[in-house]
């Protein structure tokens, strides 16, 4: 009996552990893209600051590549609203992991009881 | 203390962790100033070598040449700069754009340097309050915090144990009621001693004090038989009986909180009084209903010698109705003899809760005293009473003047409309219009201060709260009733004189 809690204990306590590793992926991801929203966010005002004379080049790798000034300005708006968006999704994601990991404490705590439990009564009858 | 000491102890160590997580998130926010210090301070450097650049066309420089190799060689273009964006974003232009965009950079940095000092400011307060809690529950600093025991719950409450609301062994209710009649100081020793007694007097005592009572009603009630069957003019004797009935009735007022109130009672032991007329057998039972009844209400009898038995009644404003108590009893104890002994009572019962007009309602529900019945106070108007044989007589002045005279009114109806014969419905088929089983109102006339001095029969006092004002017609007959009722019964049976001519006498 204690066994059987034993062993149940230990595939819900697997099963928390790894959902929480997601919610901390998760939640990393989307400290992630808050930086690139600030810099984004940066980048946009800078362009704003600069004038067409000035050429723009974007880093594909170990290439600097022209760039319009406009259609810089453009990219960047762009990437700043998917970045937004992808941080949405990142919220609600973790919203779901966060109610899912609670569940998965709970029924560990209700184990954990029954396990003392028999563990009690193991030792009574011993 | 030791619980205390706990609750300290567990206060403590939650006030240093609660200490710790503030200085941990105090330390995170310098770290971070620190590191926003450090770029503000490159940015400051690059902001200086911008500006100097553009000054010559070409510098002399040491270029690196690999992790470990400088060769010598010239910067040129001095004002062209390819300035980092962000994310991968790069623009070139000129050493003063660069020096906007680092403005710009730079504000941006100042601004999370200024977020993180006032976060800092919050969490060095709080920490520095943590510190002080820390302190004061490890009762080491200045402060300490106060902290008041709120005692045992086991212990009573300091108010409630010094006060006592009734001492022990004591009869509340009684204590008022003898404390009201000693004021009046006419009860004389038997009152007093009772005052006096009942204050230790245990419950026991005071049951075998209801028994006398009981037996002194016993004994009144015969002699008010005797007295009513005997003399119809014998105010005398009924004043005498009355008297005793007072004291019985002012005695027995004590057990109020024992007996039941008078009302509930009331039906019941009306008929049962009215089958008792002719037999003695019910007589306990009477006296006991009438005991219980009367126990309720103190009474206070009047007995005059002008009219036989005819009760004058303020039914209503100056108007009065008479009442003829005697023939009251005739119709009782006909229509017992009609029912026959056995069912007298019952029938009777019955009979009497035959309720079909408003008035029987009052007929019905009476107090009795001493045999009789005795009205409430009915809201039957009083304009039914025109036809009544009623006459003018004094003001009403205390309230149970007028349930007087507001029972007045409910017989009224029966007396003067033609209803009278419906009201008594296999009550009294010989009903005489006068026949109204009322109580003369005019005992209230005395507790006003004029006296009337038709009052033939023995009536009750309804409340108590007539007797505190003490008017001197009441002290008078109070201590006219003292001095029979410290004399034994037997002495009573002489001679009774009315209490208002004795008054009178006293006067003259």
């Amino acid at each position: 009996m204690a066994e059987a809690i034993q062993k149940k204990m230990k595939a819900e306590l697997d099963k928390y552990t790894q959902m929480q590793k997601d919610v901390s992926k998760s939640m990393s991801a989307r400290q992630k893209l808050e930086t690139q929203v600030t810099e984004n966010n940066i980048v946009k005002e800078e362009l704003d600051l600069l004038d067409s004379t000035n050429t723009v080049y974007k880093l594909i790798g170990p290439v600097l590549v022209k760039q319009d000034l406009d259609e810089a300005k453009a990219t960047v708006t762009k990437r700043l609203e998917y970045i937004n968006g992808e941080i949405q999704r990142y919220e609600t994601l973790l919203k779901d992991m966060e109610k899912k990991s609670e569940q998965h404490r709970e029924v560990l705590s209700s184990l954990q009881q029954e396990f003392q439990k028999a563990q009690g009564m193991a030792v009574g009858k011993a | 203390m030791a619980e205390k000491g706990k609750m300290s102890i567990d206060h403590l160590g939650g006030v240093v962790r609660l200490r710790e997580e503030h200085e941990k998130v105090v330390k995170d926010c310098e770290s971070r100033i620190q590191h926003w210090e450090k770029i503000s301070g490159d940015y400051e450097a690059l902001n200086e070598r911008l500006h100097t650049l553009p000054d010559q066309l070409s510098y002399d420089i040491m270029v690196p040449f690999g992790p470990l190799a400088f060769m010598p060689g010239k910067l040129v273009h001095t004002n062209e700069v390819t300035a980092l964006l962000g994310d991968n974003w790069f623009a070139r232009c000129s050493a003063k754009q660069a020096q906007k965009l680092v403005a710009h950079r730079m504000k941006y940095v100042k601004k999370e340097l200024d977020e993180l000092s006032l976060t800092v400011k919050n969490f060095e307060s709080r920490v520095s309050f943590a510190k002080d809690w820390e302190t004061m529950s490890a009762r080491k600093g200045e402060y300490v915090d106060i902290r008041e025991d709120m005692g045992h719950p086991d212990d009573p409450v300091a108010k409630a144990k010094h006060r006592v609301a009734h001492k022990p062994n004591s009869m509340p209710k009684v204590d008022a009621v003898l404390d009201l009649r000693e004021p009046g100081g006419e009860q004389g020793g038997e009152g007093e001693g009772e005052g006096g007694d009942k204050c230790v007097m245990t419950e026991e005592e005071l049951w075998a004090r209801l028994d006398e009572l009981e037996k002194l009603e016993a004994l009144q009630d015969e002699q008010d038989r005797l007295s009513d069957n005997a003399d119809m003019n014998g105010e005398d004797t009924s004043s005498l009986s009355s008297e005793e009935e007072k004291e019985g009735d002012q005695a027995r007022p004590a057990d109020d909180p024992i007996l039941k109130p008078s009302w509930a009672s009331g039906p019941e032991s009306k008929t049962l009084v009215s089958a008792s007329r002719q037999e003695q057998q019910e007589e306990e039972d009477d006296d006991d209903n009438e005991e219980e009844e009367g126990s309720s209400l103190p009474t206070i009898y009047f007995s005059h010698t002008v009219e036989p038995k005819k009760v004058r009644i303020n039914t209503g404003k100056n108007t009065m109705l008479k009442f003829s108590e005697r023939k009251e009893q005739k119709e009782h104890s006909k229509k017992k003899k009609k029912n026959g002994h056995a069912n007298g009572h019952a029938h009777a019962h019955h009979d009497f809760h035959k309720i079909t007009t408003p008035a029987d309602i009052y007929r019905l529900f009476v107090d009795v005293k001493n045999g009789e019945p005795f009205p409430r106070k009915s809201i039957l108007k009083s304009r039914s009473r025109e036809n009544s044989v009623c006459s003018d007589t004094s003001e009403s002045s205390a309230a149970d003047f007028e349930e007087r005279r507001a029972f007045g009114r409910g017989f009224s109806h029966d007396d003067g409309a033609t209803t009278h014969s419906d009201t008594s419905d296999g009550v009294t088929e010989e009903d005489s219009p006068t026949a109204v089983p009322l109580h003369p109102a005019s005992r209230f006339e005395a507790f006003s201060g004029t006296v009337v001095e038709k009052d033939p029969m023995p009536t009750t006092v309804p409340h108590l709260t007539i007797a505190p004002p003490a008017l001197p017609t009441i002290l008078e007959r109070r201590q006219e009733e003292v001095a029979p009722d410290a004399a034994p019964p037997p002495q009573q049976a002489p001679k009774r004189v009315s209490k208002f001519k004795a008054a009178r006498m006293q006067q003259k």
